[in-house]
């Protein structure tokens, strides 16, 4: 980890606790109540889903790196936990966390481009004027405080990557790992290395045979017993394959080496393969729908 | 521009006409309802802050590209005085649209939020209002560029070699602060180096900083120019893509030279983009820098072959000596600069001496590889030898008395304001001076 982190207004202003975010969430949707009730939503990861692969569609057509969408997708969850997410234009807010994560991730994108890619792909809710795009701008980066600098897993992946010598497919896997923690609540609850053992951790145990959810699960259990720092446990862990348990135990004596916390990675497991539980429940059609009417019906599009 | 930013009398009444409209949008802006956050995207962002709220201004410092400095006292009970940077938003025909954010006001403000030195000018808050982007900062009495603008008027009289060295050594401190934090400045210039009524350096402008730890490719890609012409190390004169902090400390040894002769050490003329927009070999530049220090030579730099602009670099080497013969160019430089700007060997004029030298020549070095980095700078015996300690003001024990900044006050704004023609755009020469600043930033 570099560091800054340490330092970092992320870590000094966008670190919550899971009870302190909720409160903030809480008091958004207690000073919007009519609102709240008049249009309910999916939950948060399934809508977190969509913008994904929102991002990813204006990614593709402008050639941006996945950091970016990383950063826009950070943005966005910074922004509706300032911000009732039912006041605004999703549509508007993606195109523009992606516009500015794009600057702030040096590659950087005509406003002209964006706006006319994000009008190409969802005509009805942006607006040819680009002045829309501006002035949300104004107000993420107002919501934000101007703190735009993020620090992503990726960064400590690839520095323990080599250390652990891992294998070329774990290191993808964990790559796709940090990809889909996203679509969570981790970014704002944990620190970024966390998430990167976290994915290195699962990536390692889930592999070999990707029917995965389950033994992952019950290595999770084990690793939680395995905090007092008896390595053993995780020896007796069932479900996971003989050719894996060597490879968990490394990264469990690894870990324990470093100060990281191992209780806290045991959560952000959880938190994954919950949103992998959630994530088959996911309709792409219903949650359009279901911005669709507050958007229309509140003339957010306008 | 040249690393001078005068206030001219045109930029004046730009800086009247501006506040003139601060105060109309205040007044709009006081005309919205109270609950303007509340109202849906489609209705506006307005600001929940806004800058005549919390602060007075009482004069205007600079102009650039970006918009302008003004100087500006708090009406909520702020302590100190600040100076508020204005970033404008570009004009679309009659009306000011809302048109993006520049990539380097992006960088400059995510940079100022994020970091915190005492060497570094310190960000109060950023208000944005109105289209407009309004970075409030501490205020800062001098600027090196003043300093050593001072020293030369009405005759050239030496900064003091303590002052020199104190600066230098909190100009190296809040260097390796960003350095440590994976920030490269990259426009370090004496304009950019500001000193408090205290003595304290504070590094400022962020506008061309930037993080290095991403990707290497893309610490290349997008800004052709980077740091003024004078203070640009050789490795960026020779087309390196590798840039490192090493440029930092590149024009770190060209202000200590210019603290110590009071003129830039490489003055060069800067050769324009040409019409395809293609870089062009600051041949010039080069030419004075190699004036000073000798050719290079690829046994000093082994990495010099490999510069893209090397065959340009040949091309002018025989109208130069080698480096290497006895005293070396810059050695010569530095004895008889000091003995010119009036060093004397005892104090209170005594020089900084055999050991200033090292360090110049240190900073001054062509290989990029083989530069001092900001710590090991600030482990020279420059500063440790002799027990000798460095003043954290680096006006301590001085006599002089360094100008206050030049603030244009209400009174010349009004006088300037009512000249004809100031009211289309300025006089004449405004929109001249305008334009050559633009093409140096761009
Ligand atoms: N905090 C400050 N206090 C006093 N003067 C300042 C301050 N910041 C900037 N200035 C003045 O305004 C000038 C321009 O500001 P700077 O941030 O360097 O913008 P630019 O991008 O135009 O170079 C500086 O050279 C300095 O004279
Ligand atoms: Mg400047």
């Amino acid at each position: 980890m570099a560091a800054n982190y340490w330092a970092s207004t992320q870590r000094r202003h966008w670190q919550f606790s899971r009870e302190s975010l909720n409160e903030v969430r809480q008091q958004l949707e207690d000073e919007e109540k009519t609102i709240v009730q008049q249009y309910p939503l999916p939950d948060r990861r399934l809508l977190s889903i969509l913008f994904n692969q929102l991002l990813v569609k204006l990614g593709k057509r402008l050639n941006v790196k996945q950091q970016a969408l990383a950063t826009a997708q950070i943005y966005v969850r910074r922004f509706y936990s300032r911000v009732e997410i039912r006041r605004t234009n999703p549509y508007l807010v993606l195109a523009t966390a992606f516009y500015l994560a794009c600057k702030m991730e040096e590659c950087p994108q005509h406003i002209r481009s964006v706006v006319a890619e994000a009008r190409n792909a969802w005509p009805e809710y942006i607006a040819s004027d680009v002045s829309k795009l501006g002035e949300c701008e104004f107000y993420l980066i107002s919501e934000m405080n101007s703190q735009l600098i993020v620090h992503h897993p990726y960064r400590t992946l690839h520095e323990i990557q080599d250390k652990l010598k891992m294998a070329q497919e774990d290191i993808s896997l964990a790559w796709s790992i940090i990809n889909d923690h996203y679509l969570t609540d981790l970014p704002l609850l944990v620190a970024p290395h966390v998430i990167a053992v976290t994915a290195i951790f699962l990536a390692v145990t889930l592999k070999p045979t990707q029917t995965g959810l389950q033994a992952a699960a019950s290595t999770v259990a084990g690793l939680s017993s395995a905090t007092s720092g008896a390595n053993d446990s995780i020896g007796t862990v069932s479900g996971v394959p003989n050719t894996q348990q060597k490879k968990v135990q490394y990264l469990v004596s690894w870990l324990a080496e470093g100060e990281i916390d191992i209780k806290a990675v045991v959560e952000c497991s959880q938190e994954i393969i919950s949103l992998y539980d959630v994530w088959e429940q996911y309709n792409e059609k219903t949650c359009k729908e279901q911005i669709a009417r507050f958007v229309k019906a509140r003339g957010l599009d306008k | 521009m040249n690393g001078t930013n005068p206030p001219s009398s045109a930029a004046t009444a730009r800086a009247l006409e501006d506040k003139q409209s601060l105060k109309r949008s205040v007044q709009a802006a006081f005309d919205e309802t109270q609950d303007a956050r509340k109202l849906p995207l489609n209705n506006g962002y307005t600001s929940k802050v806004r800058v005549l709220d919390r602060y007075e201004v009482v004069g205007f410092i600079s102009s650039g590209t970006y918009g302008k400095v003004y100087k500006a006292v708090g009406v909520k009970g702020q302590s100190g005085e600040f100076a508020i940077k204005k970033f404008k938003p570009d004009k679309e025909g009659e009306t000011i649209q809302y048109t993006g954010i520049s990539q380097s006001a992006v960088r400059e403000m995510a940079l100022c939020s994020e970091l915190s030195h005492p060497n570094m000018i310190h960000l109060v808050e950023i208000i944005l209002e109105d289209k407009c982007i309004y970075m409030v900062f501490e205020y800062a009495e001098h600027d090196l560029l003043q300093i050593i603008q001072h020293h030369s008027q009405p005759t050239r009289h030496p900064i003091a070699a303590s002052a020199i060295k104190s600066i230098l050594f909190q100009l190296l401190n809040g260097l390796l602060y960003l350095h440590t934090n994976w920030v490269l400045h990259r426009d370090l210039k004496p304009a950019n180096i500001m000193v408090t009524s205290k003595g304290e350096v504070r590094i400022g402008d962020l506008g061309l900083a930037r993080l290095f730890y991403k990707p290497l490719h893309s610490l290349f890609n997008g800004d052709k120019v980077v740091v003024t012409i004078w203070y640009r190390a050789p490795e960026l004169l020779l087309g390196s893509r590798h840039y490192t902090p090493a440029v930092d400390l590149w024009a770190v040894g060209c202000i200590f030279a210019e603290l110590l002769s009071l003129r830039p050490i490489f003055k060069g003329e800067e050769a324009k983009m040409d019409s395809k927009k293609t870089v062009p070999f600051q041949k010039n530049q080069m030419q004075k820098i190699v004036e000073i220090l000798g050719m290079p030579t690829k046994e000093k730099w082994p990495g010099l072959t490999h510069q893209p602009e090397y065959t340009q670099l040949q091309s002018m080497s025989s109208a130069v000596r080698e480096a290497g013969q006895g005293k070396t160019g810059l050695e010569a430089w530095y004895w008889n600069t000091l003995k010119s700007t009036g060093y004397q060997d005892s104090p209170p004029s005594a020089s900084p001496g055999p050991q200033g030298l090292d360090l110049l020549a240190k900073l001054l070095e062509y290989d990029p590889t083989k530069r001092l980095t900001a710590e090991q700078a600030l482990q020279h015996p420059y500063f440790t030898a002799n027990g000798e300690r460095v003043t954290a003001n680096c006006f301590e024990g001085m006599t002089t008395q360094y100008p206050t900044r030049r603030v244009s006050r209400d009174d010349n704004d009004i006088r300037t304001g009512s000249l004809p023609g100031t009211k289309r755009g300025g006089l004449p020469d405004d929109s001249l001076t305008g334009r050559a600043t633009k093409r140096m930033k761009d």
